[in-house]
C-alpha cells in the first residue's frame, strides 16, 4: 500500500470513528465502509504525483470559514433590505491558478464567498455572478487564489 | 455559561436560516436566489451545529456534529455552481438594476 | 439542553411554509428545485435540533443522509432534468 493510500485510509477511519460516535459495535460495518470508500477514492482520484500540503490546507480552511461567515452576513443583510440593495452583474475574470483541481476548488469555493457565484469556467476564463458589483470582487478572487495555489504546491 | 453561549449560537443560526428563506423569496432571479440559499443557510447550519456541539456529551458526538458542516458546505457549493452553470447555458439572463 | 431546541426547530419548520407557497406559484422548474434545496438545508438544521432536544442521536444520522440526498438531487437536476430556459421563471 502506498503512503498516499495509507493516509487516505487513516482519514477515512477517523471519519468513521466520528460518524459512529466511537461505538465499538459498529467496527465491522466500519471496516466495510472504509474499504469501499478507499476503493472509490482510488478509482475517482488516483493517487498521483500531487500531494496536498497540510499547512496551506489549514490556512485555506480558516480563510474559507471566515469568509463564508462574511458572505452569509452580507447576503443576510441584502435579504433584509430587499432587492433594491442589489447591484448584480456578470463578470469575467482570468484565473492565474493552473487548470484542473486548483481551479475547480476555487470555482466551487467562490459560491460561499461574499457576493460571488461561479457560473462557467472555460480554460482559465471564469464567468461569475456578483450580487454587488461595487465590491472589490477581483481583489477577493486574487486573495483566494493566493491561498489555493500553495495547497497544490504552487507559488504562494 | 455554556448554556447561554449555546443558546445564543442556536438563535443566531435560526436567524440566518430565516434570512436565507427571505432572500429566496425576495431576490429577483435564480442567480441571486442561489447566493441567498447557499450562503445564508450554510451559516445558519454552522451556528446551530456549533451551538449543539458545545453541549455534546462526548468528543465523538461533538466532532460528528462539526463534521456535518464541511460536508454540507461542500455539497451546497457544488450544487449552486452546477445550477448556476446550467442556468447560464440555458441562456437565462441575470436580473439588472435598470432595464437595459 | 437549553429548552430552545424545540421552539427553534418549529421556527425553522415555519420558515419553509411561505417558501413552499411562493415557489409553487412561480412558473418554471428552477424555483421548486431551489425550495427542495432549502428543504434539505433547513431539514438538516431541524433534525440536529430535534436530536438534541430529545429525539435521540439517530436523528443526526438522518440529518447526514438528508444533506447528502439534497446535494445529489440538486446535481442530478442541474445535469439531467433541467433542459429548457422556458422551464425557468421570467
Amino acid at each position: 500500500m502506498s503512503s498516499s493510500l495509507l493516509r487516505r485510509a487513516l482519514a477515512l477511519l477517523l471519519l468513521w470513528w466520528m460518524l459512529s460516535e466511537g461505538l465499538p459495535e459498529s467496527a465491522g460495518l466500519g471496516a466495510v465502509a472504509v474499504a469501499a470508500a478507499l476503493a472509490a477514492s482510488h478509482y475517482l482520484l488516483p493517487p498521483g504525483s500531487r500531494t496536498l500540503r497540510l499547512g496551506p490546507c489549514i490556512r485555506f480552511l480558516l480563510y474559507f470559514v471566515a469568509n463564508s461567515v462574511r458572505g452569509g452576513l452580507q447576503v443576510a443583510g441584502l435579504a433584509l433590505r430587499g432587492p433594491a440593495a442589489l447591484r448584480p452583474a456578470m463578470l469575467e475574470v482570468e484565473l492565474t491558478l493552473p487548470e484542473g483541481p486548483p481551479a475547480l476548488l476555487l470555482v466551487n469555493a467562490l459560491g460561499l464567498m461574499p457576493g460571488t457565484l461561479s457560473v462557467r469556467l472555460q480554460g482559465r476564463r471564469l464567468r461569475l455572478h456578483s450580487l454587488d458589483a461595487r465590491q472589490p470582487i477581483e481583489r477577493d478572487i486574487r486573495a483566494l487564489e493566493a491561498r489555493i495555489g500553495p495547497i497544490f504546491g504552487g507559488a504562494p | 455559561m455554556i448554556e447561554a453561549m449555546s443558546g445564543a449560537l442556536l438563535c443566531a443560526g435560526a436567524f440566518f436560516y430565516f434570512a436565507g428563506t427571505l432572500g429566496l423569496l425576495r431576490f429577483p432571479d435564480i442567480y441571486s436566489r442561489l447566493h441567498a440559499l447557499a450562503k445564508a443557510d450554510n451559516l445558519g447550519l454552522g451556528f446551530i451545529l456549533a451551538g449543539l456541539a458545545l453541549q455534546a456529551d462526548s468528543l465523538a458526538v461533538a466532532l460528528k456534529l462539526l463534521v456535518i458542516w464541511p460536508l454540507s458546505l461542500a455539497a451546497s457549493a457544488g450544487v449552486s455552481y452546477a445550477i448556476a452553470r446550467r442556468a447560464d447555458r440555458l441562456g437565462i439572463a441575470p436580473w439588472q438594476k435598470e432595464a437595459r | 439542553m437549553t429548552g430552545l431546541e424545540f421552539p427553534l426547530a418549529l421556527f425553522l419548520l415555519a420558515n419553509l411554509v411561505p417558501a413552499l407557497h411562493v415557489a409553487l406559484r412561480r412558473p418554471g422548474r428552477a424555483d421548486p428545485m431551489l425550495v427542495a434545496l432549502l428543504f434539505g438545508s433547513t431539514g438538516v438544521g431541524i433534525l440536529v435540533l430535534l436530536a438534541h432536544g430529545g429525539g435521540g442521536p439517530a436523528l443526526i444520522d438522518v440529518a447526514l443522509v438528508l444533506a447528502l440526498l439534497a446535494a445529489i438531487s440538486g446535481l442530478a437536476f442541474a445535469r439531467r432534468a433541467w433542459h429548457s430556459p422556458e422551464d425557468s421563471h421570467d
